[in-house]
């Protein structure tokens, strides 16, 4: 697909004249500015993220998750993405590989977890990536909100795998 | 914000002081900065390449012809007087969500957050919060990264979750726009 892209985009620059090597720098100097500007945001929450996860405090948490996420209707296998789905991406990865080993890919919780990684994101690093762009410090109801549409997702998950 | 970050590492601390993990901790710390310099870095790569590509697009008046066909939708939930340049963001933030592409979404939800940002003063404007809460919710229609690794764990079904992931991604962000839109009508 990003074939495609990038050859529609060179062709559509060309028959409209755009000078491609001019706008390309010019949108890649942008990128690039973005890269910098997420890490303050990305070191405080990997900061916060992995004190959470070395003190152990974490693990603990994930084992009282198994009634919230039976009273969705998921599996209790399926609970510790629950908590770690919207803090990090690549930890609820390593957790979601960990569950399709123990469980099988096709069990119901295998399934579950499955659809639970592919309809949630990283709420904590959207909020803090975009805010810290914007300038802004305070997030309103943002976060709850946000954690509330997870949750409504996880039971909709729930319907289809239980 | 602040009070997430407060909550996780005041209750991390106490925790691992009281099981006796206060020297991983240490280390973790030590760690988690470079990991961001590093990510930052790894991020940087594909930045640059689709913020080029965007680029050329919006030169040859791509964007704008996006933003035509989803304009009214735009206006109606991010109010009236959205401007065209954060209209342009917001639809190429959204579309590349959808379509999976992260490297092409962040750099433009940025420039959106940074645009919609002058309307709110020190407090995010009911846009913002609403930009937001679409980008937490995820709206990819393909789950590509899931699939691949069911299919590495010898799944004999990997694209089994694509519609319940589909329909529970669009739940979820429908109720955080629901929420919103009864939140910001509510005053701050």
């Amino acid at each position: 697909m990003i074939v495609w892209l990038i050859l529609g985009a060179a062709v559509m620059g060309f028959l409209r004249r755009v000078d491609l090597y001019d706008a390309f720098s010019e949108g890649a100097k942008e990128g690039l500015k973005s890269a910098v500007r997420i890490i303050p945001g990305l070191a405080a929450i990997l900061t916060a993220l992995r004190i959470l996860q070395a003190s152990g405090l974490m693990e603990a948490l994930q084992r009282l998750l198994v009634p919230l996420a039976e009273a969705l209707g998921l599996p209790g296998g399926a609970a510790p993405l629950l908590l770690i789905r919207p803090l990090s991406g690549s930890a609820s990865l390593a957790v979601l590989e960990d569950i399709l080993k123990r469980f099988g890919p096709d069990s119901v919780t295998g399934l579950a977890a499955s659809a639970m990684m592919g309809s949630g994101e990283t709420v904590l690093y959207t909020c803090a990536v975009y805010l810290s762009a914007a300038g802004i410090r305070r997030t309103r109801y943002v976060i709850p909100v946000s954690l509330a549409g997870w949750l409504a997702g996880c039971a909709v998950v729930g319907l289809f795998f239980r | 914000m602040s009070a997430a970050l407060f909550l996780m590492i005041v209750c991390g601390v106490i925790y691992a002081a009281c099981t006796g993990r206060i020297a991983a901790v240490e280390q973790a710390v030590l760690e988690a900065g470079q990991e961001a310099a590093r990510t930052a870095w790894r991020l940087a790569g594909g930045f640059a390449f689709f913020g080029g590509v965007i680029g050329i697009l919006e030169k040859a008046g791509a964007v704008r012809g996006l933003v035509r066909m989803i304009r009214r939708p735009l206006r109606a939930l991010f109010g009236r007087d959205t401007g065209q340049e954060a209209l342009e963001a917001i639809s190429l933030n959204l579309s590349a969500n959808m379509l999976g592409l992260g490297n092409a979404a962040t750099p433009m939800g940025m420039r959106a957050a940074r645009l919609l940002s002058a309307e709110g003063g020190g407090q995010p404007s009911a846009a913002l919060c609403l930009l937001l809460v679409i980008n937490a919710t995820s709206v990819q229609l393909m789950p590509t990264g899931v699939i691949a690794l069911r299919s590495a764990a010898g799944s004999a079904m990997p694209a089994a979750i694509l519609w319940p992931s589909l329909i529970a991604s669009a739940a979820s962000t429908g109720v955080g726009v629901l929420l919103c839109k009864l939140l910001e009508r509510g005053g701050r």
